[in-house]
């Protein structure tokens, strides 16, 4: 591996080091961005934007169940 | 102070002193295996160097990026800071990831040293200044970048002093580490780790999403008032989102005789 990529993979995992988190707020903010360009009602964006962060986080500890079956 | 400007000491406060406990240890190790002259020498190095990153960063961005362009780059950046620690600290009070312990740690590299070869002398040794420094530097390259985020952030919604306030916040938690740790003269394995890192989890993503909101052209409901409500949407969200995880969590299992003897191997958390 070179350097490059190493130092890379080094700045991605400081920043977010989970792809999921990282396209989920990519996208709370491209979308956000979008919407208020096309002069969407405030509060939806809000909720939207809200609503991406949110989702971002329950998908990547949704992740962490995979292959773990229930306890109790 | 105003509110904001307090939430701001609050949060560096709280995300370096969870840091540096982290890093205190890895310095003990190198006090207590080589010596102090060795691990002193390398966390003050790393210290210099992260005052001179806060320095330089936080002064360009402030004098250098635009308002709105600063307020969506802070926001990114608090809110992937924010969800890593939430997630973190939410697998770990849902029993899906092993408590940090430090006491642990501690063992596991004070074995590795000696494995190495290392031992106890007067001189300052090269490797226990290498060691010493790169922890500080690793634990507290992320503390770094939130006094910058945060303090910037708050420099530019003009009530200047915001990286001040934010650096107030890290040092007086440094200086708490340094002081309890020379008393204890042992891993800080009492701090409620994940309480800390659960907390400024919530408070990163909460001015994350603020600040980026912001930034982004969204009005946020009574202004400032509204960080209230997401902070208390955002912990109401993370405590839901333990309950539903707590249920999948590996059972506790007594540990067998030779865990007993050794606990340090049976697991050691990231």
């Amino acid at each position: 591996m070179n350097a490059i990529v190493r130092g890379l993979k080094a700045t991605y995992n400081f920043f977010a080091g989970d792809a999921i988190l990282l396209v989920a707020v990519a996208v709370a903010f491209l979308l956000a961005f979008a919407l208020e360009r096309a002069e969407a009602p405030n509060p939806l964006i809000a909720v939207l934007f809200v609503a991406c962060i949110v989702g971002g986080l329950v998908t990547t500890l949704a992740r962490e169940l995979r292959g773990r079956p229930r306890q109790r | 102070m105003t509110a904001q400007l307090w939430a701001v000491f609050v949060a560096a406060f709280l995300a370096s002193a969870v840091e540096f406990v982290e890093a205190f240890t890895i310095v003990l190790v190198v006090g207590v295996t080589i010596n102090w002259r060795s691990a002193l020498a390398g966390a003050l190095a790393a210290t210099g160097a992260l005052a001179v990153i806060v320095a330089i960063f936080g002064t360009a961005i402030v004098r250098f990026v635009p308002l709105d362009a600063l307020r969506i780059v802070v926001g990114v950046l608090l809110v992937l800071f924010g969800l890593k620690w939430l997630k973190k600290a939410i697998l770990r009070y849902a029993g899906l990831k092993a408590m940090h312990d430090e006491e642990a740690i501690y063992e596991e590299q004070i074995a590795e040293m000696r494995a190495r070869g290392e031992h106890h002398q007067k001189r300052v040794d090269p490797f226990g200044v290498a060691t010493s420094f790169k922890s500080v530097l690793l634990e507290g390259l992320e503390v770094a970048f939130i006094v910058i985020t945060f303090g910037s952030q708050a420099t530019a919604n003009a009530q200047g002093r915001g990286i001040a306030v934010a650096t107030l916040g890290a040092l007086a938690a440094l200086a708490l580490v340094v002081i309890v740790g020379a008393l204890v003269r042992a891993p800080l394995q009492r701090v409620p780790e994940n309480a800390l890192k659960f907390t400024v989890g919530v408070m990163l993503t909460t001015f994350g999403t603020f600040w980026g909101g912001e930034g982004l052209g969204i009005d946020w409901w009574h202004d400032d008032i509204f960080l209230l409500v997401l902070v208390a949407f955002y912990f109401a969200v993370s405590l839901a989102l333990i309950a539903w995880l707590r249920p999948y969590a590996p059972p506790k299992v007594a540990p067998t005789p030779e865990e007993l003897d050794n606990p340090i191997s049976s697991e050691v958390a990231e």
